[in-house]
This record gives structure tokens, C-alpha cells and sequence, in this order.
């Protein structure tokens, strides 16, 4: 977290130098972050003898582990190393919120629900959310840059962002790949057991998924198939995934299925 | 011995002198040869439309060395009138400094161009094959190329497009992925559209479309510039295939409004669309770069765009000097600049 922390008052500085030079200290500074991260969750890991995402706290962990990861390989692409200084706010702010005790309940030595299915199942849906976050950071630099060159500011022609038309496909894309993700995370997810008698459908993160599966879903055919404008599909990308932020711990508690 | 120079250049003299003074090509070895016959161990002679310059070793003190390199110049070029402040000259450090300088292009009309580079390259390579650079002209030189790149690389001295067409170019390239996917509408054989054309193409975008009031200028245009030639009145239809359009038409009412673009984007699916319009009085309306995916610049934002890159430059001048001033003083340094004499590879 610390990392995330450096990388975040370092991005502010790159941000208000408006992205002149091609950086690798923001990138180093993930680096370590992501490193100790992964560490962290490897020796949880081993310690559950699972996969760690049984609480909300290990859920939200993972999920910036994806997205973290996934601003890394992406960062590689010519002219992408700026993902990061997007990326590290949005780690840094959330994996502060997912520090909360209460997100981490003690378990004993293994945690009830365990099996691959199960692991498959959170994991892959927690990646999704990941590839939905770096869309949003993808979008946000999108929109950022479109704006610039609308409204002819010097920054835009001085910034070494990529090019507005990558932005948007590489926007697209994560989405897509978000997108399958979840879709067989949910997939996973249905061929798990239930309680007796208790419906898929009447659990509220059950609903929030399907709710946020038919979003994406929306999205990415409006802007396929319909002709959405882009600054349409990168806002929808950005505010999907604030209200995927804002709405995931609060439908975990009320989810029977999820505690 | 040191190294000395003299000469014009446009920040001294006008090209009306300038050009009494320029060497031809093809004169510059023999020019060399006499220079070493009368007073230079080595000489180099930089001859481009804005600067005349000699650099030369000689034995002699400085004032009289640039008297005679005065004289040189002079009656070479059988000059029978006055020459003032026209001309300058400079012995070391200040001739090392000027070197350097005119290789980083900060001596150079449009600070932070390239071509002198290539210039003073091709100087010094006409010299060294012709032998007559030395051990001090090599290392002065080769040190002056290696600075210029030094400088190139960790300043942001030659960053930016400083004219109309290059920031047309670079804009672009920040809008679209590659250029090779994309085609160019040219709506108005003029000679700005043409040039920005040009650019873009040498740049690789797809091809080019040209358009014009009078369809033989069109149709010329095209051939020339390895595209073709549609009639004005259906260059609306391109707009479906085109990325880039460039207009500069003489019409004196707008011949792109808002509510023409908009069905031609629905057509283009929001694709995005780079307007240049460098017509005056305008051809494209403001009000279409309101539409998604619109990018509307006019002659004025471009030419925004060239100076805020030069100003840029301009504040980069100081970084530059430091680095020449700190360079120069390493190579006066280095053993007062006593090198074993033999021939070293002008590639650098």
C-alpha cells in the first residue's frame, strides 16, 4: 500500500507536468507494489490452502491484484506507461478502504466454502472486475485526451499519451475481455450448490451480477453493433465501474449466498 | 594553433549579402585548397541559404588570422563593398561554443531544426575527403555532432512541429492509431493544402483525395500527388471513406456547416474526423466541432500550436548553452586539445 501511496503523489506530479516524458519511476514504484501484493496474497494462499478470496477484504485485494497486474502488461505497449499513474489512485484509495477490520473477519484454518469450482468462480469474476477498472482508467485518459484536443490545448500535443483511437480500442477490448471473464465466473458460479430451496434470483449479488452482466453486455453492443459515440461508451465504461466500486461490498452483505 | 571562424549568417547579414558570399558545391574544394595554400593548416566551409561560415586552424594570432580569412572571403567572391558587423569571428573557446551551437541548431533560424545537422555534416565530410581537416577540425567537429545529439536526446529542443503542416501532421497522430488506415480529402488545390498533404502522405497515410472547383487543377494535384480527383460537387460522399480532410477553398461562405456533418457522420459511424480548415475566410463552420468525434482546427490553431512549440524551444535555450558551455570546456581540457594528428571516421 505503501507503494500504491508514492505512486499516487507521484502521478499527481506527472499529471500536473502533463505527461511529457515516456516514465518508468511510476511503473518501478507499481512494480513493488504489485510484487509485495502478490507476495501477500501467495502466503495467504498457502496459509487457506485456497485461493484468497473467501471475505471481502481478500475479494477487494484480488481485485486490485488484477488490476494492478493487468496496468503492468498493458503499461508495456508503446506509449501506455502513463496507465499506471491512472491506475495508482484507484488502488491506493481503494485497498486504503479494503484495510477496514471489519472487511476481514476472522476464519478458522480453512474457510467454510472452499473446492476449484469455487475458486474459479470468485477469481475469474474478480479478474473481470479488474479488466473493468483498467477500462474505466483507459476511458478517463480517453476522455482526458479527447478534451485536450477539442478544446486545442498545448497539453495534448505535449503529453506522450497514445493516440485517441487506441485509447478507445484498448478500452474496448479490456471490456470485452472483462466482459468473458465475468461471464464465466457467473457461469462457475451457477453450477455451484445452493440451499435448498433458495433461488438463484432472490439473492441481491446474484442480481447485481446478472444487473452488471446485461451493463457491460449493453455497452458493448451499443458501441459495436449501434454506432455509440465514444465519449457515450468511455463515460458509460467510467461510471459502470464507479458503481461497480461503490455498489460491491454493500450487495456482498446482503448476499445469503455470499456470508 | 586554435581553431577560428568567420562568417555571415541570417542573424548578421541579409540575404542579399548572404548570397554574395555563398559557395557553390562544387567551388568549396578548391576554395579549401587555396585557404590551406595561404594561411590554415585545416579549414571547413559551411555554405547553406543562411549562414556562410569558414572554420579554420591557423598558426597565426587571432586578429590576424580573421584579418586574413576576412581578406579570403573577400576577394574570393570579388566583394567590392563595405563590410561591417556583417561578419563575425570568433577564436576559442567562443569558436567551439559557435560550432557547437550551429550543430544543435540553436544558431538556427527555427531553433532546434535538424537540417544543419545534415549541413555541417556534409561540410565536414567534403573537407575530410578532400583532406583538409586535422586532428583539432576532427575532434572539434565529431565532438560538435556527438553534443548535437546529446542535446537532441535529453532536451526538448527539437520536440514539437513549428509550422503549420508538421503540427498539422503530429496532430494527427494524436487522434488516430496509424496513419496507414487512413485516406486524405483535399478540398481546394491550394499550395498550403498541398504541402500538408504531402506531409501527411510522407508521414503514410493511405492515400489522398483531391477536390477543386476547377476539375483539371484537381485531376493535376491528384496525379501528382499519387491520388485521385473527384468532382466538387460530390465530395460530400468521401466523407464516408476519408479520415482527414484538409480545405482551403476561396469560397467566402462556409462550405461545411454543422447540419451537413452530422447524417455524413451517422454515415461514418463516428469514426473520428480531423478537419483542417486553412481557408480564410473560414470553410468549415465552428459549430461542427461540437459533433462526436469531430477534431475542427483552423489555420490560427495551428499556427497556436508551431509558436507555443517554439516558445517551448526558446526556453529550452538556456539548458542547451549549459550543456555546450560544460561540453566545450571538456574538450578544451582534454590536454589543450592536443591530439595525434591522423585521420578519424567523420561517421559519427
Amino acid at each position: 500500500m505503501v507503494f500504491y501511496g508514492w505512486s499516487t503523489i507521484y502521478s499527481v506530479f506527472l499529471w500536473r507536468k502533463g505527461f511529457r516524458r515516456d516514465d518508468w519511476v511510476n511503473y518501478l514504484l507499481l512494480v513493488c507494489g504489485v510484487a509485495l501484493h502478490t507476495l501477500a496474497m501467495t502466503k495467504r494462499g498457502l496459509t487457506l490452502q485456497s485461493c484468497p478470496v473467501n471475505n471481502l477484504y481478500e475479494a477487494t485485494t484480488f481485485l486490485l491484484w488484477a488490476l494492478g497486474l493487468a496496468c503492468l502488461v498493458y503499461s508495456l505497449l508503446p506509449r501506455f506507461k502513463f496507465l499506471c499513474a491512472f491506475t495508482s489512485p484507484v488502488l491506493f484509495t481503494v485497498g486504503v478502504f479494503a484495510l477496514m477490520p471489519s472487511l476481514d473477519p476472522p476464519h478458522g484454518p480453512q474457510p467454510e466454502f472452499s473446492g476449484a469450482l469455487r475458486s474459479l468462480h470468485a477469481a475469474t469474476i474478480l479478474q473481470s472486475y479488474g479488466a473493468f477498472g483498467l477500462a474505466a482508467v483507459a476511458a478517463g485518459m480517453f476522455l482526458m485526451q479527447r478534451h485536450d484536443l477539442k478544446a486545442h490545448k498545448l497539453r495534448a500535443m505535449l503529453s506522450l499519451l497514445p493516440s485517441i483511437q487506441r485509447l478507445e480500442l484498448i478500452t474496448f477490448r479490456l471490456v470485452a475481455a472483462g466482459f468473458v471473464l465475468l461471464t464465466i465466473g457467473l457461469a462457475a458460479g451457477s453450477q455451484l450448490p445452493r440451499p435448498e430451496g433458495k433461488p438463484y434470483f432472490s439473492d441481491a449479488k446474484v442480481i447485481w451480477s446478472a444487473l452488471l452482466w446485461l451493463v457491460y453486455l449493453e455497452a458493448l453492443v451499443a458501441y459495436k453493433f449501434f454506432g455509440r459515440p465514444s465519449r457515450r461508451f468511455a463515460l458509460g465504461i467510467i461510471i459502470a465501474f464507479v458503481f461497480l466500486l461503490l455498489t460491491f461490498w454493500i450487495t456482498n452483505l446482503y448476499s445469503g449466498l455470499h456470508n | 594553433m586554435s581553431v577560428v571562424v568567420i562568417g555571415l549568417s541570417h542573424r548578421s547579414a541579409p540575404v542579399e549579402l548572404r548570397e554574395r558570399f555563398a559557395f557553390a558545391g562544387e567551388k568549396i574544394p578548391d576554395a579549401l585548397r587555396t585557404l590551406r595554400e595561404k594561411l590554415a593548416s585545416e579549414a571547413v566551409i559551411l555554405s547553406t541559404c543562411n549562414r556562410v561560415e569558414i572554420y579554420a586552424v591557423t598558426p597565426l594570432a587571432p586578429e590576424a588570422a580573421f584579418a586574413e580569412l576576412k581578406q579570403f572571403l573577400v576577394q574570393h567572391h570579388a566583394y567590392d563593398g563595405a563590410l561591417g558587423d556583417e561578419v563575425y569571428a570568433f577564436a576559442e573557446p567562443q569558436s567551439l561554443h559557435h560550432l557547437f551551437k550551429v550543430a544543435s541548431g540553436l544558431d538556427s533560424m527555427v531553433i532546434g531544426e535538424t537540417e544543419i545537422f545534415g549541413q555541417l555534416k556534409d561540410a565536414y565530410e567534403l573537407a575530410f575527403t578532400h583532406q583538409h581537416t586535422g586532428a583539432r577540425l576532427n575532434k572539434a567537429f565529431q565532438r560538435a555532432f556527438n553534443v548535437a545529439k546529446h542535446i537532441r536526446t535529453a532536451t526538448n529542443i527539437q520536440r514539437g512541429s513549428v509550422s503549420v503542416m508538421s503540427a498539422a501532421v503530429e496532430l494527427a497522430e494524436k487522434i488516430f492509431n496509424s496513419l496507414a488506415e487512413h485516406e486524405v480529402l483535399v478540398i481546394g488545390a491550394g499550395e498550403t493544402s498541398e504541402k500538408t498533404a504531402r506531409a501527411l502522405l510522407s508521414r503514410g497515410a493511405r492515400g489522398v483525395v483531391v477536390t477543386n472547383r476547377s476539375p483539371e487543377r484537381a485531376a493535376a494535384l491528384a496525379a501528382d500527388l499519387g491520388g485521385r480527383a473527384v468532382p466538387f460537387a460530390q465530395w460530400p460522399d468521401e466523407f464516408a471513406l476519408i479520415d482527414i480532410a484538409i480545405s482551403s477553398t476561396a469560397a467566402p461562405q462556409p462550405i461545411l456547416d454543422r447540419a451537413t456533418l452530422e447524417p455524413l457522420m451517422k454515415r461514418r459511424r463516428h469514426r473520428p474526423l480531423l478537419l483542417i480548415d486553412i481557408a480564410v475566410p473560414r470553410d468549415i463552420d465552428p459549430a461542427v466541432s461540437e459533433l462526436d468525434n469531430v477534431y475542427l482546427y483552423n489555420v490560427d490553431d495551428l499556427q497556436s500550436i508551431a509558436d507555443d512549440y517554439l516558445n517551448l524551444r526558446r526556453e529550452e535555450v538556456a539548458r542547451c548553452e549549459k550543456i555546450i558551455a560544460d561540453k566545450v570546456a571538456v574538450l578544451l581540457a582534454a590536454n589543450k586539445f592536443s591530439i595525434p594528428a591522423g585521420r578519424t571516421d567523420p561517421a559519427c
